[in-house]
């Protein structure tokens, strides 16, 4: 008599604790249909407990894919193991509002899941149990500082003054193309070239036109050349483009294009519309080149001998 | 008559277990090898009729150990007690000829079913 | 008694509860992927800081592995898992469960999640049953996804100088699809699990 008090006594805080636990707690028959759902399950979802309890679990959370959880819940079932469902994976595997006023930062709760087998008395997996626990505010967390890194990472490649990338940044980029065409040649094309006269724009309008015209030049650049194009500001007024799929031919004919649209570019001032021109020197890829140096200082020759013959033209590198 | 009976596994302590498990008064002169290589001498100068042998073990595998058995037809009868208890590795056995696939952890009970079922006790 | 050296004794006691461990997690592997598994031979270790500091800046560099880490405890015995794939598998494990379509990062990750689940799973209950005991698990953690290693091992402040490690080479046979499970326990544990092995020895 009293040992059965003692056992219902003690089902019954069990049963308390599970119903307020501040974790999800779920139980499934091998059916899917709900045979447990606690405090947490029924003030998430809005569902009491009455109207959970017997029914399929994907009449009761109708966007569950299907497919996906029975993939897992078998897999639990048969192997007899349990399994893991991150937020990294999947944000949340039950779609419960996120509904706080103040702190909530995201629409939806962010989920980790544990799937346990349940094991009855004949020693086979007779229910299966679903744990659910509320990682919003980590998941948000780690987002939010993944995002301020990336926003980091980004500022540190760039050039403040024309958006391309900076000098280190690119001949990373340019380093790593080197190697991959190590392994791997593609048509790939170097083009490396400088503003003709840049100090007596300067010296004549000041820095803040100097600017003006180096902003200018890099529009330019970004409007005629191709997204997995890699440009690069690579010091005062010389810039470096790392011309992907491009043979001696295209990337002649992409300097030349170039040249023309600086040429035709007007850049306002104080004193009136001033225009610029550039020189270009153009290296394809070579085999012999044993470091990226080797072909940086061929582009760097050819635009020498732009400027030796007159500038505001393109040269091929020998 | 004595039996020559080999216990092969690369662990020692598998290998403690093994013997440990065997029967009680059994004739056996019990030989040990830790790799399929040294089994197949051990065979070969006859201290092999009954091998107890494991699948996963360096240099030599086990499954390589049945192939040169079958290949060269030597005269050892072989019961795999193995930790891989994948059922294709068991397949991959028994159609190499062994006589029975014991799964570890190592049941004592069930390698004296085998020993008794094959008559290889009564030996 | 010394927890400087893994005695011979011991390393094998390891090995072998370890192998036993192993194939039941290959079998389950096997069985879920319809595929024959090559069982690898345990390596067991006793790691110092600097070395695993190096294996992870290692997986680190690598740009082409993905890593799953999961504590686990029980018995006063704990440790953590990890689980290191490498990224030229998710095309034959995509193909060898059935998957249809384009192998999207989200279906790498449930690739990768479902194979941890399955290894570490597995490779812990059929250790923790030998030994008479059962571990709990944690949740686990991708690693290099939302952290970064280097940091984790910067900001690591625990005193540990050294870890029992055992090493677990996964194969499919016939497949590209390579994995390595690592088991590390704590320095404090190994004096339990030396405890809990001298009666399997006698």
């Amino acid at each position: 008599m009293n040992t059965d008090y003692t056992g219902l006594a003690e089902f019954h805080w069990l049963i308390e604790v599970m119903q307020t636990v501040d974790v999800g707690v779920l139980v499934l028959d091998l059916e899917y249909q709900i045979t447990a759902w606690n405090g947490f399950m029924e003030n998430n979802s809005g569902i009491d407990s009455a109207d959970a309890l017997g029914r399929s679990l994907f009449d009761v959370f109708d966007d569950l894919s299907v497919e996906w959880f029975k993939h897992k819940a078998d897999t639990v079932i048969q192997l007899r193991n349990r399994a893991f469902t991150t937020w990294e994976q999947r944000a949340y595997v039950f779609k419960f509002r996120n509904n706080r006023p103040i702190t909530g930062v995201t629409e939806y709760m962010y989920q980790n899941c544990t799937f346990i087998p349940v094991i009855g008395t004949t020693g086979k997996v007779q229910n299966l149990a679903v744990i659910v626990y509320d990682v919003t505010d980590i998941a948000t967390s780690k987002l939010e500082l993944k995002a301020a890194n990336d926003r980091l990472a980004q500022l540190s490649r760039t050039d403040g003054l024309t958006q391309l990338y900076n000098r280190a940044y690119w001949e990373e980029m340019l380093s790593n193309e080197f190697k991959r065409q190590k392994r791997h040649a593609h048509d790939l094309s170097l083009i490396m070239f400088d503003i003709d006269h840049f100090k007596k724009v300067n010296d004549t309008y000041g820095h803040q036109v100097g600017d003006d015209v180096i902003r200018a030049v890099a529009e330019e650049v970004r409007h005629n050349s191709r997204n997995t194009d890699i440009a690069g500001r690579y010091g005062g007024e010389e810039f470096a483009l790392l011309l992907i799929d491009s043979d001696a031919e295209n990337a002649l004919l992409f300097a030349e294009r170039l040249r023309k649209a600086i040429e035709n570019r007007r850049v306002s001032t104080p004193e009136g519309e001033l225009q610029v021109t550039v020189s270009l020197g153009v290296a394809p890829w070579k085999e012999s080149f044993h470091h990226y140096n080797a072909w940086i200082e061929a582009a760097d020759k050819a635009l020498y001998t732009s400027k030796d013959e007159g500038r505001n033209r393109s040269t091929l590198s020998k | 008559m004595t039996v020559p009976l080999l216990v092969v596994d690369d662990s020692s302590f598998a290998r403690k277990q093994v013997i440990r498990a065997l029967p009680k008064g059994w004739d056996v002169e019990v030989s040990q090898a830790s790799n399929g290589e040294q089994a197949l001498e051990l065979i070969k100068a006859g201290k092999g009729d009954v091998v107890l042998l494991d699948l996963t073990m360096p240099v030599m595998d086990g499954f390589a150990v049945l192939e040169e058995i079958k290949a060269r037809d030597l005269p050892a009868v072989v019961i795999v007690i193995s930790g891989d208890i994948q059922p294709e590795a068991e397949a991959r056995v028994m159609k190499l000829g062994a006589l029975a696939f014991i799964k570890k952890p190592l049941d004592s009970e069930q390698l004296h079913q085998v020993l008794s079922d094959f008559g290889i006790l009564s030996v | 008694m010394s927890t400087d050296v893994l005695d011979e004794e011991l390393r094998d006691c390891f090995q072998e509860l370890s192998n036993v461990a192993v194939g039941r997690a290959a079998d389950l592997l096997a069985r879920l992927l319809n595929n024959f598994v090559i069982m690898p031979i345990p390596v067991v270790n006793l790691l110092e800081r600097a070395e695993l500091s190096m294996a992870l800046s290692a997986i680190a560099d690598a740009s082409s592995v993905s890593a799953v880490c999961q504590g686990f405890t029980g018995s006063k015995i704990a440790g953590e898992a990890l689980l290191i794939f490498n990224d030229a598998s998710f095309q034959d494990m995509a193909e060898l469960t059935q998957f249809k379509g384009e192998i999207t990062e989200q279906i790498e990750l449930e690739l990768l999640m479902d194979i941890a689940n399955i290894l570490i799973g597995a490779c812990l209950k059929g250790l923790a049953e030998q030994i008479d005991v059962s571990f709990s698990q944690g949740q686990p953690y991708l690693l290099g996804q939302h952290i970064n290693i280097e940091e984790l091992l910067n900001r690591n402040g625990s005193t540990w100088q050294r870890l029992l490690t055992i090493e677990l080479p996964y194969k499919l046979e016939g497949r590209e699809v390579n994995c390595d499970l690592l088991l590390l326990f704590t320095e404090d544990s190994l004096a339990i699990l030396r405890n809990k092995m001298s009666y399997l020895l006698e």
